[in-house]
């Protein structure tokens, strides 16, 4: 799977990655695909809401070393 | 035949609990039942009184302002409360493995101090934040709470502005260098998990120490543990149900709030009506719980400035708790700022403040003193059913989304 762009939120609390999720997401075309790392537990949370409410598809969430998680979001 | 890995009942309850977050609602039922229960017991939840308990004993103990008949923090009820809440957050950040130290890029760090000191001066200004003014506040059928939520309103609006302008102009300020130490992600973390039943053990060991001179004092400790636990599992976060609608249009943070209201409406009203735990004190003064001399430009101005430091912060009072708990560093930074400019607003601005608002300005507003209890409870649910309303169809139009 090709990755279009990497979102690097890593030490970002709320709101901030969501922020920048959508806004990164905005400049992407359909079927593109964002890889997102993150550390803040809450976006766990948030980006499967917010997926299901935009109609973009969660491909995949990971756990990786170091506290950080990797989401691959692909856009609608 | 179940699977081996699945391990015992006990376990599976333990994963239940800690395995994945909560729905917000979920901690919403929660957190409100357990706030009727706290007004039950004595008075109901409040944050920024706890958090100006600590501030005043900082001070105090360094013999700057000459705060001398201020409680110990171990003597006060909301002192304790709160740092409750920082040690149940943990407890469960710590069960969930979800603990870890995040020190974000710098920008970050500062925007949590500002956000902070706003948030102290608007807590201090409108008598109480979003927890005493407003989650309390409304179910308390308090005129001047519901003011507070549409400063609080405004606050979040101006704020969001200034945080999408700046990821727009200086996107450095949000990037940069980060780190995170002691987490615990993947098959690593059983020492998490040891160190959290340890804290378990020790809040069980506090509790029962004030069961002999102080039992008020067990049941804050116990019950402010629980509201950092579940907030932390359920993401419960006020600032979350003002700002998410306005930001990505999502709604369940707000119906998570709404839902706590609506059982704290139900329950303190009860209470207040019937005059339970009264304890000597007049019906009146139980009545008057939790209604404050700020309707209505104290109010106004206090839940705008407040407004405006928990978007920048990205926590409200209860948020910035349990955020410390779970070992976000910008939010160490708003607590540190709430705590030492609260004590300096108290002193120095509200005075100011206060001199500028006539009478008419600050009172003490009861809802049922104008239009019954039927119709303060009527008038406030009806509220709720439209913040419900109005987050549900914008999450599917988008109209006031700024996404």
């Amino acid at each position: 799977m090709e990755i279009t762009m990497t979102l690097d939120c890593k030490g970002l609390s709320c709101p901030m990655p969501m922020m920048k999720l959508s806004k990164a997401m905005k400049g992407l075309n359909s079927g593109d695909v964002l890889e997102m790392l993150g550390t803040d537990p809450g976006t766990k949370s948030d980006l499967p809401h917010w997926c299901e409410k935009t109609g973009n598809e969660l491909l995949s969430q990971e756990d990786l070393e170091g506290g950080v998680t990797r989401m691959l979001i692909k856009k609608k | 035949m179940s699977d081996k890995n699945e391990g015992s009942v006990l376990t599976q309850l333990f994963k239940t609990f800690f395995g994945k977050h909560w729905p917000v609602w979920v901690g919403g039922i929660v957190v409100g039942f357990l706030n009727v229960l706290l007004f039950a017991i004595k008075s109901p939840w409040g944050a920024s009184g706890g958090i100006n308990n600590w501030g005043e004993n900082i001070f105090s103990s360094i013999g700057v302002f000459n705060l001398e008949h201020v409680t110990p923090t171990n003597l006060n009820l909301y002192g304790m409360l709160c740092l409750m809440i920082i040690a149940g957050s943990f407890i469960g950040a710590l069960f969930s493995k979800e603990f870890a130290l995040r020190i974000p890029p710098k920008g970050e760090m500062i925007k949590g101090l500002l956000g902070g000191v706003l948030m102290a001066i608007g807590a201090t200004v409108g008598i109480g934040c979003t927890i005493g003014a407003f989650f309390s506040g409304v179910p308390a059928l308090s005129g001047g709470a519901i003011i507070f939520t549409f400063g609080l309103m405004i606050g979040v609006i101006i704020a969001l502005r200034y945080l999408m302008w700046e990821m727009e102009k200086f996107p450095k300020w949000s990037s940069g260098k980060s780190y995170t130490w002691f987490s615990a992600s993947g098959k690593k973390g059983r020492g998490q998990i040891i160190i959290g039943w340890i804290m378990v053990i020790g809040v069980g060991v506090l509790a029962y120490s004030y069961t002999g001179s102080l039992q008020t004092m067990t049941w804050f400790v116990i019950i402010g543990t629980l509201f950092g636990l579940i907030s932390q599992r359920s993401r419960f976060c006020i600032v979350k149900a003002f700002r998410d609608p306005l930001m990505t249009g999502e709604s369940h943070g707000a119906v998570g709030v709404i839902a706590g209201l609506l059982v704290g409406l139900f329950g303190f009203t009860i209470i207040k009506y019937f005059g339970i735990s009264v304890d000597g004190s007049s019906l009146r003064a139980r009545e008057m719980t939790w209604v404050f001399s700020h309707f209505w430009a104290k109010a106004a101005i206090g839940g705008v400035i407040f407004g405006v430091g928990m978007t920048i912060a990205g926590g409200c009072a209860v948020g910035t708790l349990w955020r410390i708990g779970e070992g976000q560093f910008k939010l160490w930074l708003s607590g540190i700022g709430f705590l030492l400019m609260a004590p300096i607003s108290k002193l120095f601005i509200v005075p100011f403040v206060d001199g500028l608002l006539p009478h008419n300005m600050k009172f003490k507003s009861f809802l049922p003193d104008y239009i019954g209890y039927g119709g303060s409870f009527a008038l406030v649910a009806a509220i709720l059913l439209f913040w419900y309303w109005f987050v549900k169809w914008n999450e599917k139009t988008g109209k006031f989304s700024a996404f």
